[in-house]
């Protein structure tokens, strides 16, 4: 009840964020991929069940709003949620490079992906491919950077695993 | 093959299954789903939490355009003064010309609460809605210029349809020279709005503004819609291919207008 609770919230933040803070940055055609950040986060913190089932959810949501075709962002997300859970058990979840190569891979697949229903096709391949670079370059540090802040200010590890270097001590 | 699996990932197969059977039914069939009830009750319950985070942003803002306001204001105060004695005017002219009046149509200010869409939006979530008189169709604008028309009312709350959603086209003219032509968005090969059928023989200059035209029954005649921004020919040879860059600004888009008065015309851009 409480992760379900807590899922409503995230889901809740993440589109207040998507639909108000950043929209002025996507106008001018930096897109934060909020939406591929959260699930990557989520999926690395509670595994695939729950990543997936936070991605189909968040995805949904996403399409609802969008107006346009129902059902792309909650495909694409939920199997994101559920790469990236099955994907955490063997690494080290707490590395910033780890987080950062799934922002990428995940930034990278869900832009390609939405922008190709918008264009229909790989007909405009060089506005894709600037988009998708574009996104990446801004959600990949900032997502980083987000989740090393959100891990100093509390002062634990935001998925419950191994410190990325071995103890001095031993 | 799923019975070598463990039971933890047999089921976690099962619900990513699930729902990816469910997102491909979506895909197929999501356009016949009447969604239009969801997006308002989506409208109503995020638009106290979209007040919530935009006044930060808004108090920064507030405080700068304040500034602006005050130089703004006196410097309307002037041309107010002058326009006055212009109207009297042109009512003098008109009536000389037996021309019929001229009817100025009612603005009702709304806030832009969200817009959907990205990278560039293609719908904004609107502060009032059938309560305060706001009905599909209506004329939504800034002071740069037309930003869409209504598409969905709810009571206190509306949806617009902005101009750079894939579905909307719009009967405009050239300003000075009156040339006609209907504006769509394309996607490809990159978001942008491009003025369609007009002939080859017809001139078009950049910088020229693109005005809405009295073809359109949704909206009034002389509305700003943007500026062009190239001329060349279309890939069949035959018209213009006119790109426009829109006047108003969705960046900044926070405060808007409704225009109503105009009767809904279903089907019709």
């Amino acid at each position: 009840m409480k992760g379900l609770a807590a899922l409503i919230f995230i889901v809740v933040l993440t589109l207040l964020l998507r639909s108000t803070a950043l929209t002025a940055l996507a106008a001018r055609g930096i897109v934060v991929d909020v939406l591929a950040f959260a699930t990557v986060v989520w999926a690395l913190r509670c595994g695939e069940t729950w990543g997936s089932t936070f991605g189909f959810a968040l995805g949904l949501a996403a399409d609802l709003d969008a107006a346009h075709w129902l059902g792309r962002h909650a495909l694409l997300l939920a199997l994101i949620g559920y790469g990236v859970g099955r994907m955490s058990r063997s690494m080290v979840r707490d590395s910033a490079r780890t987080q950062a190569v799934l922002l990428l891979a995940a930034t990278v697949v869900h832009q390609a992906w939405v922008v190709m229903f918008e264009l229909g096709g790989l007909a405009g391949w060089s506005y894709l491919v600037r988009r998708v670079v574009l996104a990446t370059l801004a959600t990949v540090p900032v997502g980083t950077l987000i989740v090393a802040v959100v891990r100093r200010v509390s002062g634990q590890s935001l998925f419950g695993h191994a410190a990325t270097q071995a103890d001095p001590a031993n | 093959m799923g019975g070598l699996l463990p039971p933890a990932e047999r089921r976690s197969s099962a619900v990513l299954g699930a729902y990816v059977a469910l997102s491909l039914l979506l895909l197929l069939t999501g356009e016949r789903i009447p969604t239009d009830a969801l997006r308002g009750i989506g409208a109503w319950l995020f638009a106290p939490l979209d007040r919530i985070v935009l006044t930060a942003d808004r108090m920064v803002a507030g405080w700068r355009e304040n500034q602006k306001l005050h130089e703004r204001v006196a410097t309307l105060e002037i041309e107010n003064l002058r326009l006055r004695v212009a109207g009297v005017e042109n009512q003098v002219l008109r009536a000389q010309m037996e021309l019929p009046p001229w009817h100025t149509q009612p603005l009702k200010p709304v806030e832009i609460l969200a817009l959907a869409g990205e990278p560039i939006p293609t719908a904004a979530v609107l502060s009032a809605g059938r309560r305060q008189g706001v009905n599909v169709g209506d004329a939504v604008l800034t002071r740069d210029g037309l930003l869409g028309r209504v598409g969905e009312v709810y009571p206190n709350l509306s949806r617009a349809v902005l101009l750079m959603d894939p579905n909307s086209a719009l009967a405009c003219e050239v300003e000075s020279t009156s040339v006609l032509g209907v504006l769509h968005s394309f996607a490809s090969p990159r978001p942008r709005l491009l003025l369609t059928g007009v002939p080859l023989a017809d001139t078009v200059l950049i910088g020229q503004r693109v005005l809405t035209s009295g073809l359109s029954r949704r909206f009034p005649r002389g509305i700003p819609v943007g500026v062009v921004k190239s001329v060349g020919p279309d890939p069949s040879g035959l018209t213009h291919e006119i790109e426009v860059a829109q006047s108003a600004q969705l960046s900044r888009a926070r405060y808007g207008f409704v225009m109503g008065g105009q009767p809904a015309v279903v089907g019709l851009p």
